[in-house]
């Protein structure tokens, strides 16, 4: 019987502990480590921001899934990689330390014989003075911080009743944030509430973002064919910008936030002050703090994750300009050199460079969306490893299977707006994800990369909301909704 | 990409977006039209399920 460890509870994570205990049954066990005791489905934080629905909505319990599905579950956060094992034996085991009960601070090792590192991001708040909830701006990032910036709508809505002017300012808080489709949602489910609300005519509401051009969603933005004329999702986007009256300042690196001013530099080198009243910015993104050690006790954590802390695995890391970029440079199996049963899925995984090009400003600060790797493409990936280790369990010489994000398509679903009847949604396909410019003369393939925007942008949203709920859940049927 | 990297030279550089193209009446009342919606629903998830099929693996 062989132990399988997954790191991580996310969409890659999960998807990939589901899939591992449907192929590999009960002759190996699957254990999955997380720090926490709930799921989120995180797109739909951003409607519990606006107060549309409660955080219960977007969370679950997970251990009485793993219980159903005989997964094992430990709540904890991995600390230490002991690939080879140590000088007691050459069995390879994580360290992990318990995050709730009576062993909470507690440390303890996992043994494994394949392991999964689908761990997530650190939410790098202190990476800009000021920003994040510990802070002076609020957060969607988990339902906590989402419950917590609906509170804030809440009260700015109040101000304006009174007949109090407001500025809000909701985008990216840092010159290498990720995840701009979350900024963009929020920015158009804020201004959807506050017109809503009847005091649209008393908010200023900006747009304040990394991305060097609208539509550019750290993807390096699209190209889409319509009605036989080739258009930019930078055009498509700025409609909507100027329909719904949201300023929008590109290229931007927050510096730092205090009370009730953002400070922030843009490419040409200058630095301005923004007053606000109400600010959500995502903070950027880091691989977990997992240190890695050989047999001898040697530190290899160099070896095995990038500085930025995500895992490295069979992507080409060699440095080079950006004019040299290639879609083969993107892994295909997330197998980490040197150790073929060890593999990093989603987040966690190290991207071998952005996909937008990566800019500096004036000054020299740098302003590089990071390649987003969430939602489908994570749990494409984390479906991916189960399968290649339910193979090797079986053969280990069997070849991995492939996922290569410039291959893989991704549907983003942005919400504008909700209601059954009067919701809305920018309603984006991509196919690949990262561009393959020796394969398409536009990047991607435009029958398949679309962007449309209406009241079925919000239906689809909506489906997708319960749908992967239901899927996490591992209900009936479940492997049957495709990641 | 940055046709619309143009200031208004307000108190703060955000873009003019005066250029940018405003939906005309009648495709604010196709994007809010629920058969034509419906309709626009199953030709996205057709589409998503067309992308699923070609580029999930590999």
């Amino acid at each position: 019987m062989a132990s399988v460890v997954v790191l991580g509870a996310g969409v890659a994570g999960h998807t990939a502990a589901l899939h591992l205990k449907r192929l590999i049954g009960k002759q190996h066990t699957v254990t999955v480590v997380s720090p926490n005791s709930q799921w989120n489905w995180i797109p739909s934080n951003i409607w519990v921001g606006v107060g549309e629905i409660p955080a219960e909505k977007v969370l679950f319990k997970l251990a009485p899934v793993y219980a159903r599905k005989k997964i094992d579950f430990v709540q904890a956060k991995a600390v230490e990689i002991h690939p080879e094992g140590d000088a007691a034996g050459a069995a390879p085991y994580v360290t992990v330390e318990h995050t709730s009960g009576e062993r909470k601070g507690q440390t303890d090792t996992v043994a494994y014989e394949y392991l999964i590192n689908a761990t997530g991001p650190k939410l790098k708040f202190e990476a800009t003075p000021g920003l994040g909830p510990d802070g002076h701006t609020l957060s969607v990032c988990t339902a906590d911080h989402a419950d917590h910036a609906a509170k804030a709508l809440a009260a700015s809505i109040e101000k304006m009743k009174a007949g109090q002017k407001q500025t809000f300012v909701i985008g990216t808080g840092h010159g290498t944030c990720t995840c701009q489709g979350a900024a963009f949602e929020y920015v158009f489910n804020v201004e959807n509430e506050i017109r809503q609300a009847g005091v649209r005519d008393l908010a200023r509401i900006i747009y304040l973002t990394n991305e060097a051009a609208l539509g550019d969603f750290g993807v390096g933005g699209m190209v889409f064919d319509q009605q036989g004329f080739e258009t930019t999702s930078e055009l498509w986007t700025g409609s909507l910008f100027r329909e719904r009256g949201v300023e929008a300042i590109v290229g931007a690196h927050v510096e730092k936030v205090e009370e009730g001013v953002i400070f922030y530099e843009t490419l040409d080198g200058a630095h301005h002050q923004l007053p606000f009243d109400f600010s959500m910015l995502i903070p950027p993104f880091g691989g977990q703090p997992i240190k890695a050690f050989d047999r001898d006790g040697v530190d290899i954590t160099e070896r095995l994750f990038a500085p930025s802390g995500f895992m490295k695995v069979d992507a080409d890391y060699t440095p080079k300009p950006y004019e040299d970029w290639k879609a083969a440079d993107w892994p295909t199996t997330y197998e980490v050199p040197g150790y073929r049963n060890v593999f990093a899925a989603g987040i966690a995984f190290a991207p071998p460079h952005q996909i937008s090009r990566p800019l500096k400003t004036a000054n020299g600060t740098v302003v590089a969306p990071a390649p987003p790797r969430t939602g489908m493409p994570s749990g494409v990936m984390g479906k991916a490893v189960a399968v290649t280790i339910s193979k090797r369990l079986k053969n280990p010489d069997a070849e991995a299977e492939h996922a290569s994000m410039a291959h893989m398509g991704a549907a983003c679903v942005a919400s504008a707006g909700t209601g059954l009847t009067k919701g809305s949604a920018a309603a984006m396909t991509m196919l690949p994800v990262v561009p393959d410019y020796d394969k398409y003369p536009t990047g991607r393939d435009t029958r398949e990369t679309r962007g449309e925007l209406g009241l079925h942008g919000h239906w689809v949203k909506l489906m997708l909301h319960y749908l992967f709920i239901y899927k996490a859940k591992a209900r009936l049927g479940w492997q049957l909704i495709p990641e | 990409m940055n046709s619309l990297l143009t200031t208004t030279g307000g108190d703060q550089p955000t873009l003019d977006l005066s250029k940018a193209p405003l939906p005309n009446a009648k495709t604010l009342r196709q994007r809010m039209s629920i058969p034509l919606q419906f309709l626009r629903f199953l030709a996205f998830n057709a589409l998503i399920m067309r992308m699923v099929a070609k580029g999930h693996s590999g």
